[in-house]
This record gives structure tokens, sequence and C-alpha cells, in this order.
């Protein structure tokens, strides 16, 4: 028994090493340098604000190759938080063009001073200059001025008053009862008698001011559902600012519609005794005030409509579609309001008609609970499927669903969809959903964000990357890559995520390879020595396998491998695809790889032991079989196989990997060379004196050298050609017509073509599925046409809107600071 | 000139944080992309083939040229001397291995001509001479001729019962082979044999060499247990240079075989002797007559006597030939099946193409499900 312990022991020893401990030393470093490899492209480096891309770990270089879930915030990610004036129609004429970058419209002007709608043009600038709650910072404190400041809860309304100065209609003061312009010269002031706020449920604000020419107007601008609602019976412009409104929407603008009307002293008077008493109330004030408000914001006359661009970041759209193409799923987390999520999600094309739009609203679980299982039977078999489906949600249903009733069918639903959009979420909620996905899915997740507010579900998320924006560091501080902006990520997923991942599955298997393709020789060597643990390479030679010998090889591949290169993997987002579905590495591939090493092995040993089978390889007669004599002739042979193996395994031989494979080879041979003189000059290797002498003027080594190897290598080689001619995979098509400088247009389309129609017809079915019973308001389907009306303000805010206005008066001086 | 203020806003451009645009941080060092497919293997194919198959004859028509001729004296064709109808493996073992010796003689007919040098070995079969513990049992320090106390390595040989150390100490010694095998021709002229030149040059002249006055070094210190004298009478010619340590049998001995079944050399024919044995070892009658001390039976061993010539390439073995050739015919035949391929399915043939674009659509759609 003590014999089987000791045997076992020995056993133990002996084979310790077919788990390698270089592999986590070889990992390591791999990746170290590949994070370097991240931080050094020029390509990622944002030159607007000196900020180059920057790995702050090295340890899931290759998770960005796999990655599935995008979960990205709004403001500052996808968009710039900055609004700017596009477009505008005024009676039925549409000014401007999305194509510049400022609104700057002479015809405007033009039309103000003759066309026949120049009493409207007048009103439309005016209601702008006027119906907000921007509060001017003049600074110079001059009459009539042309250059001011403005503090604006809301962006929208500062991009509006920002467009009307460079108009020259400034607006540049502010009293508790009045608003004073500069109307292209003229000073007009305002009497500002009642301001009805703007909230979610009302969609729209109002003023009511008494002219500089004495009289009462209600000037009112909101959604085009509210307005187009309120306006009186014959109103002429309906359907060109309609048009003009799916037109704006269609590129992504914000609208706004406005209207307004004429009071008679007498109505306003009236009105504002019931507006007083309602906004007095001591019960339900909000609802009466809401109620009262209704009454005088009808029979409008329709103004027209304004187009506000929310600047995405540089190619946005472009990213997210590349994105999508490769078969990720983006989630956009916001705590903006559904409104102006929607249309962010419109204008950089994670909506589109060309799927169905479902949206969720829901103000109890009992009613998320029926949706969401209702949506879910819908979808039917395409359920946790790719389809062309988005999903918008409210931050209240949200959470309802993520509680444990709902949140199996709203992960079901969630994940059927190419794009889903949470909006008015809280940074936990962030974490959750991430978490959520996370958990349930079998798959990466990516989080992307600039703020304090997405550090919860970078955190979350497998892969946690920063964006370097104004809005502090907090966000980079907590993720795991930080980028300059948001389309680098399309680089950072697609060439250094597909990269990284490849090379590291390459550096794993070659790692395991090439230590099995060694050790193993033992096992076969047991046999011819009794089980005695005997080993048959030197232990210094063996110990410095994986330090010298071999450990250029794996980091050639994992560095300098590529099969092709980074226009192409951008160009082609397909290939991501590839890299995401783990083809690269699992436990098929795993298992293929030890028992190719097994295989090199047996051939490796037992061609050599046949080979020394009478121990006489020399002329001179001499017994040359001593197990080390053995054990030195096919640890060359097993340098040579295994360096060769990475030479076959390599995509692309670059100076380095030359030097890497060949340089290894050659250490081998030098070390050996120094080693069989050293002893006894040093007390190490005796029974190595020698060898290199005896084993280099044998000419059996010198034709083993040329026979084994390459029949080792042959299987592999033919298997290669065999793949390669009979079952390319794409990445390999890519490469091939890429080295013969071939278009690759064709290949990829040819590889799309029989997708695309199958996702049309699926999008009409699932439509239909939808809407066979119910309406598609009811089924929470966006209706269509889409007019893209969003607006930010604060609201609910301590200070109502109302009295926050009152409270300014910009012609007096601030007090200095000190 | 510059000022401090414009030395700073020059730092402060070159400080900029990009990236150098250099090839290998960009990652596009120049590469050679091998696109090995069938078609672009098939000259590697050929060129194997063409290669390897003539290289497998040269070296198969050398190893025959090879002449070997085996002799097994283990058991029934050492007829003892002394005990009629008695092996020497018997003899030994009714002794119980107690240092009996044995002496037989066994003729045999050399059909050809061994010409040039010619090799004797002795062959041992199932003896594992690479038994870890026994490939351990040496002091390689003792071998250099030093006279400190020996390394408890040569357990269960390190010391005699009197607590000295065993000059060579370990098992690798204790166990040195010890027949001793002397070749006639026709009976009556002896063959004349080289006891030199039989080990590794470097062995030789490096790994050992005698303590100072061995002579009576040797005299005073144990002899390993199954050795009948001390090392330095190893070889009765008592020839400074090959004896103690340096006798060259025991070189041989100690470098230890890697298979169970090895051979080592003996002795080296001596051409310049006799005018008889000048060209080498002519074909007739020899007489072997064999001391036969080593037993090997009682765990089924297997002695045997080998008269060798050697070709540029060694001894007599084919494999490597053959294996050349073997593997020259398989890249051969696979460069005849992928040419049918080649021109049975044309890569770039639509249809094939097609066909492989749908599987692999197929293939990817499977993916996603």
């Amino acid at each position: 028994w003590r014999h089987i312990g000791f045997t076992f022991l020995t056993f133990f020893i002996l084979f310790n090493n077919l788990i390698p401990i270089s592999l986590q030393i070889t990992v390591d470093l791999v990746k170290f340098i590949q994070a370097y490899f991240i931080n050094w492209d020029k390509d990622m480096y944002d030159s607007e604000t000196d900020t180059p891309a920057n790995a702050r770990t090295s340890n899931l270089n290759e998770e960005l190759g796999q990655v599935k879930y995008i979960f990205s915030d709004k403001t500052g990610t996808l968009t710039k938080n900055e609004m700017i004036f596009k477009q505008c129609s005024i009676s039925g004429i549409m000014y401007g063009s999305g194509n510049l970058a400022e609104f700057n419209n002479y015809e405007l002007l033009k039309n103000l001073e003759q066309h026949e709608t120049r009493d409207e043009i007048r009103e439309f600038l005016t209601l702008l200059a006027t119906c907000h709650t921007v509060v001017p910072e003049n600074k110079a404190y001059t009459e009539l001025p042309t250059e001011v400041a403005y503090q604006a809860s809301s962006p929208d309304e500062f991009a509006l008053v920002t467009a009307m100065k460079l108009l020259g209609i400034v607006f540049y003061s502010r009293t508790p009862d009045s608003v004073t312009i500069n109307f292209r010269g003229e000073k007009e002031e305002y009497k500002i008698l009642n301001v009805l706020e703007f909230s979610s449920d009302r969609k729209r604000m109002s003023v009511i001011i008494r002219t500089p020419r004495n009289e009462i107007k209600l000037y009112c601008k909101g959604a085009d559902s509210v307005i187009l609602e309120r306006l009186a019976a014959d109103d002429q412009h309906v359907k060109e600012t309609g048009e003009h409104l799916e037109n704006f929407a269609n590129s992504g603008l914000r609208t706004l519609c406005l209207g307004y009307r004429t009071l008679t002293n007498e109505e306003y008077n009236i009105w504002s005794t019931k507006y007083r008493e309602a906004s007095t109330a001591i019960n339900n004030r909000n609802e009466l005030v809401a109620e009262v408000a209704n009454q005088i914001e009808c029979n409008l006359k329709l103004l027209g409509a304004t187009g506000i661009e929310d600047k995405l970041q540089d190619q946005v759209s472009e990213s997210l579609t590349m994105l999508h193409k490769a078969g990720i799923k983006i989630w956009v987390l916001t705590g903006d309001k559904k409104e102006t999520a929607i249309n962010i999600g419109y204008s950089c094309k994670l909506l589109s008609n060309q799927m169905l739009n479902l949206t969720l609203d829901e103000a109890n679980l009992e009613d998320t609970q029926r949706q969401l299982r209702q949506h879910c039977q819908q979808f039917g078999d395409s359920l946790r499927k790719e389809n062309p489906a988005s999903l918008v949600i409210e931050g209240q249903t949200l959470k309802y669903a993520l509680q444990a009733p709902c949140r199996q069918d709203f992960l079901d639903l969630a994940i059927s969809c190419k794009t889903v959009i949470c909006c008015r979420v809280s940074p936990k909620q962030k974490a959750e959903v991430v978490e959520l996905v996370k958990r349930s899915v079998d798959a990466i997740t990516l989080a992307i964000g600039d703020g304090a507010n997405d550090v919860g579900m970078i955190q979350a998320a497998h892969v946690g990357v920063g964006i370097m924006g104004r809005e502090g560091v907090q966000a980079a501080c907590a993720s795991d890559y930080t980028i300059g902006q948001f389309r680098f990520l399309t680089k950072l997923l697609f060439v250094h995520g597909v990269w990284s991942y490849r090379r590291l599955c390459k550096v794993l298997l070659y790692s395991f390879y090439k230590n099995i393709c060694l050790y193993v020789m033992e096992l076969w060597f047991a046999f011819h020595n009794g089980f005695s643990g005997q080993i048959l390479f030197e232990r210094w030679t063996i110990g410095i396998y994986n330090v010298i010998f071999t450990a250029a090889p794996p980091m050639a591949l994992g560095l300098l491998d590529r099969s092709c290169n980074a226009a192409t993997m951008m160009e082609y987002p397909a290939i991501y695809r590839m890299s995401q579905n783990r083809t690269d590495f699992n436990i098929k591939i795993f298992w293929t790889w030890c028992l190719n090493a097994v295989y090199h092995s047996i051939i490796l040993y037992f061609m050599s032991y046949r080979m020394l089978r009478h121990d006489i390889v020399h002329d001179s007669g001499i017994v040359l079989g001593s197990h080390l004599y053995l054990g030195n002739l096919i640890y060359t042979y097993v340098v040579f196989v295994v360096c060769l193996k990475a030479g076959l395994e390599s995509d692309s031989w670059t100076l380095l990997t030359h030097i890497a494979i060949w340089g290894s080879i050659a250490s081998w041979f030098i070390f050996f060379a120094i080693y069989s003189y050293v002893w006894p000059t040093f007390p190490v290797a005796p029974e190595m004196r020698g060898m290199a002498k005896y084993v280099f003027s044998s000419p059996s080594f010198w034709f083993g050298l040329l026979l084994i190897p390459i029949t080792a290598l042959l299987a592999d080689f033919i298997y290669n050609c065999i793949q390669r001619t009979f079952y390319k995979t794409l990445m390999q098509e890519v490469q091939e017509k890429e080295v013969k400088h071939q278009d690759l247009s064709d290949l990829v389309a040819s590889r799309q073509t029989p997708a695309a129609p199958r996702a049309t017809e699926r999008l009409a079915l699932l439509k239909s599925v939808f809407t066979r019973t119910r309406t598609p308001r009811e089924v929470g389907i966006i209706d269509r046409p889409y007019h893209g009306f969003a607006f930010s303000q604060e609201e609910n805010g301590v200070v109502p809107q109302d009295q926050l206005i009152r409270t300014y008066d910009t012609n007096i001086e601030k007090p200095p600071g000190y | 000139m510059s000022t401090p203020a414009e030395n700073e806003a020059d730092n402060e451009h070159q400080k900029s944080k990009k990236p150098a645009d250099t090839a290998f941080k960009q990652q596009r060092l120049p590469a050679w992309q091998p696109i090995i497919t069938a078609n672009t293997a098939l000259p590697v194919f050929l060129a194997i083939g063409l290669i390897f198959i003539p290289i497998g004859i040269v070296l198969v028509v050398t190893s025959e040229r090879v002449l070997e001729f085996d002799l097994d004296y283990t058991d029934t064709n050492c007829m003892s001397l002394n005990v009629s109808n008695t092996t020497c493996a018997d003899v030994l073992a009714q002794a119980n291995y107690t240092g009996a010796s044995c002496t037989c003689q066994k003729s045999f007919t050399l059909d050809k001509d061994f010409e040039g040098d010619v090799y004797f070995y002795y062959g041992l079969v199932n003896y594992y001479q690479n038994h870890r513990r026994y490939v351990r049992s040496r002091d390689d320090n003792q071998l250099l001729g030093k006279k400190d106390a020996v390394s408890s390595d040569c357990q269960p040989f390190q010391k005699s019962v009197n607590g000295t150390d065993i000059t060579p100490c370990g098992a690798i010694a204790n166990s040195k082979f010890n027949d001793s095998l002397v070749l006639s021709m026709n009976g009556n002229i002896s063959v004349p044999l080289l006891r030199t030149g039989i080990a590794w040059s470097t062995d030789k002249a490096v790994k050992f060499k005698n303590p100072d006055n061995p002579q009576n070094w040797f005299a005073t210190n144990p002899r390993p247990p199954n050795w009948q004298q001390d090392a330095w009478h190893l070889d009765t010619n008592l020839t400074d240079d090959n004896n103690g340590y340096q006798n060259e049998d025991f070189i041989v001995w100690m470098r230890t075989a890697a298979m169970p079944t090895f051979r080592k050399l003996y002795r080296k024919l001596s051409l310049t002797e006799s005018t008889t044995f000048q060209n080498g070892l002519p074909k007739g009658t020899y007489v072997l007559t064999i001391t036969y001390n080593y037993p090997v039976t009682s765990f089924s061993g297997r002695k045997q006597f080998i008269i060798s010539t050697t070709s540029w390439m060694g001894g007599k073995n084919p494999f490597l030939g053959w294996a050349y050739i073997t593997v020259g015919i398989i890249c051969m035949i696979t460069f005849v099946v992928f040419l049918v391929l080649h021109k049975t399915w044309k890569t770039d043939d639509p249809l094939a193409y097609q066909m492989r674009s749908m599987q692999m659509n197929q293939r990817t759609a499977a993916g996603y499900n």
C-alpha cells in the first residue's frame, strides 16, 4: 500500500504540468499587452479632448469580442445634450434645412417684411420669444442688447430663445410681471398675466400676455396631439403643418406645435377670476388649475411648428446600426421622458418604421403582468429570438416588470427585441436591469455611460465602458475601459474585442496543447520503464520549456495574429457574430486540441523510440541510447513541432512571428549546446555532458528532424486544407478575399440576402398578430404617423415654474459676488 | 529666442496623449497570410512525396547493407562445460547466485564476410536500466575521482557493512555486466578485440576520473557487493588508462539505457593485430567462449551476443527508411486526391459556392436559436 501511495505521488508530480501553471502567466501577459494595444490605437483617440482610449483592466479584452447586449445611457453618451433649433413651419411654409448646422434663414426674415403671412410669422416669433421660462442675463445692462446669456431649466426653450436671438428677436429682460424683447431694433414689453405650466400630462405650456398694443393673447406651445385638438374648427394650415411635423420627426427632430388666440378683456376677466380661485384652492389644486387652464386653451389658431435637434454624438447612428448588424441588442436606459427617449430612438435609428414598436406604460402590477403575458404569447415561436421589434418601457412600469411575477415575461419579451428603451429610470433601476439580463441570459453584457448615474450599471455589467465626458469622471473611474466618444465603441468591440477573443482562444488552446504534447510523453515512457516514474527529459530542460523554448509562440499568437485587417472588420460587422457565438472556444474544440496534442506526442515518442531501437545510430558503432539521449532527441522534435504548430495556427506571419517561432527553436539548440558542457564545471546535469556532441553528430537525428515533425504535423496540415477548401468560415472567406484584394461586398451581401426578405415577412406577420384583435393604441404599438414631440422641462419642482419666473427682475443689477 | 511660456506651450503640445502612429502599435505590421487550401497545398504534398520517397529508399538500402549476427546465450545456447546437460543459467541458479561462475562454449557460422569495422555488443532484454530508482543510484562526484563522502542517492549500495563508502557506489555500478565473451575463429585463432574506444569520448575524458593513488584507494575501500574484484582489476591488462572508474566497460554500463531492451558495445575488432582480420571478420565458423557470471533468468531477462558492422547511419535499423517511404506515399496519395477534387470541385464554381454559403447560413441561423 505504501508502494501504491508513492507511485501515485510520483505520477502526480510527473503529470502536474498537464494543467500548465505557465498558462496563467502567459495569458496575463498577453492580456496586459492587448490592453496596451487598445491604449495605443490612434483611431480611438479623441483629439478634441486629447483622450486616448484607456483599458483600465486587462482582464476583459476577450469579453469585448462576445458582447450580445449593450446598455447605453442617453444623455452625454448618445447625445451631446445640446439642442439646436433647426427648422420651423409657419402657416404651412417650411423654413430651414436639416443639413445646416444652425437655423439662420434669410427667407424667413424676408417674408417677415413682405409676405402675406407676415403677421403669422410675427406672432410665431413673438410667441417663441415670450412663451417660456428662460431667465436672461443681460450683463451689459444696455438698452436693446443683442448679446444676452440665458439660463434655462429646459434645453428646448434655451434652443428656441437662442435661435430667436440669432434672428434678431432678442429676449433680454424679465421682471416679475413682464418680459421685454428687442424685436429687430424695437423695444417691446409684454405683460405676463398668467403662466400655465408645462407638465407631462398637459404636454403644453401657455402664457397669457398683454401686448404693447394692449391686446390680450394666449400663446401656447406643446405636443402636436394636444395643440391640434384645441384648434378652431376651420384652421387652414393643419394639413401642411402635419406633413411638416412628420418630416421633422423623420429626420429625428424634436417637434413642438405653436398656437395662439386673442382674448377679449371680458373673456379674460371671467377666466382670470376662476383661475385665481382654482389656484388658491386647498383641495385638488392641481386638478382644478389644469381644468381651468384647459378651458381657456381652446379655439387656438395654429401658427406652425418647430423642429429642434437634440444633437447626437458624432456618428452615433452609424455606430448603432453597425452594432445591430453585429447581432448586438441595444438597450437605452435613460432618465428622460418617454417622448424624448423615443425621439432619440428615431434620430439614431434605433427605432424605425421597419420594426414592430411596442410600448409598455402601465400604472400597476396587474396591468403590467397582463400586458407582458399577452405580448409574450403573441410573439409565439419567435420569443427569445432575434425579431425586428423594439420595446419602450416607462420607469414606473419597469418597476413592476422587475418584480418577481413579471420578471420572466419581461425578460422574454425584452430579449425578443432588437432595441429596448427604458425611460425615466433611476440609476438603481439601470443597475437592476443590467443585473437581471446578466443573470438570466448566457451572454456578455456591456454598459456604457458617462455620468455618475451610470456608475451602477457600469459596475453591474460584465464590461463597463465609460465615456470621458464633460460630466466628470465617476463613470470613467468605475469603468473597465474609457473612450472619448461613443463611436469608438465599434472599433473597441469589432476589432480589439474580436482580435483579443480569437487570440486569447488560440493562446489558451495552444498552451494546453504544448504542455500536453510534452508531458504525455512521460506516460508513454512509463510503459517502457516499468511505471517507475523516471522522467524522460533532463529536469531543467523541462523546467524552462514554458519559460524559454515555447514562451514566444503563444505571445506571437496572442499579440500578432490577425485573420483580417481592422478596416474589413469594421466594415463587416457580421464577422463579429462568430466570436459572439463563441465558435472559437468550446468544449469540443478544447478536446480536439487535447487529442491533437496526444496524437502528436504519440507520433513523436514512438517514432523516435523506433528510430533508436537498437541504440546504434552513429557510424562509430558506439551505443548512444541512454534515456536522456532519447529524451533530448524527442525534446528537440517537440520544440520543433510545437513551434511550427503555432505557425500553422497563425493566420498572419509578421516578422515578429518569424522571430518568435524560429527564435524559439534556435534557443533550444543554443541552450542544448551550452548545457551539454556545464558538468563538471558547475554541479548540474552530469548526464547531459557530451549530449549535444553525440546528438548532433548522429545522422539519424537529422533525418528524424526532417521526418518526424513533418509527420506529426501532416495530419493537421491536411485537416486545415480540407477545412479551408470545403468548410470555410466566414472569417476565412473574408481573409481570402482580402489577401486577393477582391471586393468583399458581394460576399457579405450573399450572406445577408436570404435573411433580409425573411425579416420583412416576419415583421408583417408580427404586426398582424399584434393588431388582430385590438387597436394599436391598446396593444401599445406606437401609432403612426410619428410626429416626434419631445420637450424637456423640470416638473414638480419645489418652486413651480410660474413662481420661478416671477421672482426674477433682471433689470436690477446683481449684487457683486465675493 | 523663445520665452519660457512658449517652451511650456511647446512641451504641452508634445505631451499630447495621441498614440504614436507606428505599425506595431497600430497593429499594422506587414504580414504574410498563408492560405492553405487543397489547391495551394498541392505543391507542398508533391514536394514532400518527391523528396521523402528517395530518401527512404536510400536509408532502407543503407540499413540492408549492414550485417548483423545475433546469438541469444541466455540458456540452451550456453551449456555448462563442467556440469553436463545443465545450462549455465541453471548452474548459477543452483548456486543461489552467490558468485558462482560457469563457462560455456557455443559455435556458430558467419555466412558472409563482415567487412570493415566490426563491433561486438551484448544485448539485454527485459532489463529495466531506466527504472527511476536505479537511474538515481549513483554518485557522479565520486566518479570524478573525488574522495568525499558519497551521496545518499547510492542507497542501498552507499556504505559497506563496516560503514565505509563503497567504490563505486550505487545500484548501477553494483549490477555491472560481468560476463566475459571471447571469440575464436575455427576454434583456434583467437579474434583480436579492442577493449577501448567503446565509450563516449566525453565520458572517458571528463566524467570519469580516477582518484589519486587509485590502486591503493580501490584496494582499501570496499567494492560493490556483487563484484568479484575491486575496480582497479576490471581490465586484466592492468593499464592505468582502462582501470578503476575509467574502465570503459564500466563507463559504458554507467550510461543507463533508455529502454528495457538494449545493447551495449562490448568490444571492437582490432584490424591491425592480425592479417586474418585486417579487412574485418571473414566468414567461417567461430566459437564463442562465455564466462557466464551474470544471472538474468530470475527476472525473465535475456542475454545476447551481437556482431555488427555499421554504415554511415550506424547499425541495422530500417525503420527510418520505411517511415520516410510511408510518409512520402501518404503525401503522394493526398496529392492525387486533392488534385482530383480540385479538378472536379472547383472552388470558384458558383454552384459549389452557393451550396457552401447555404450551409453556412443554416449554420449561422442555427447558432442563434
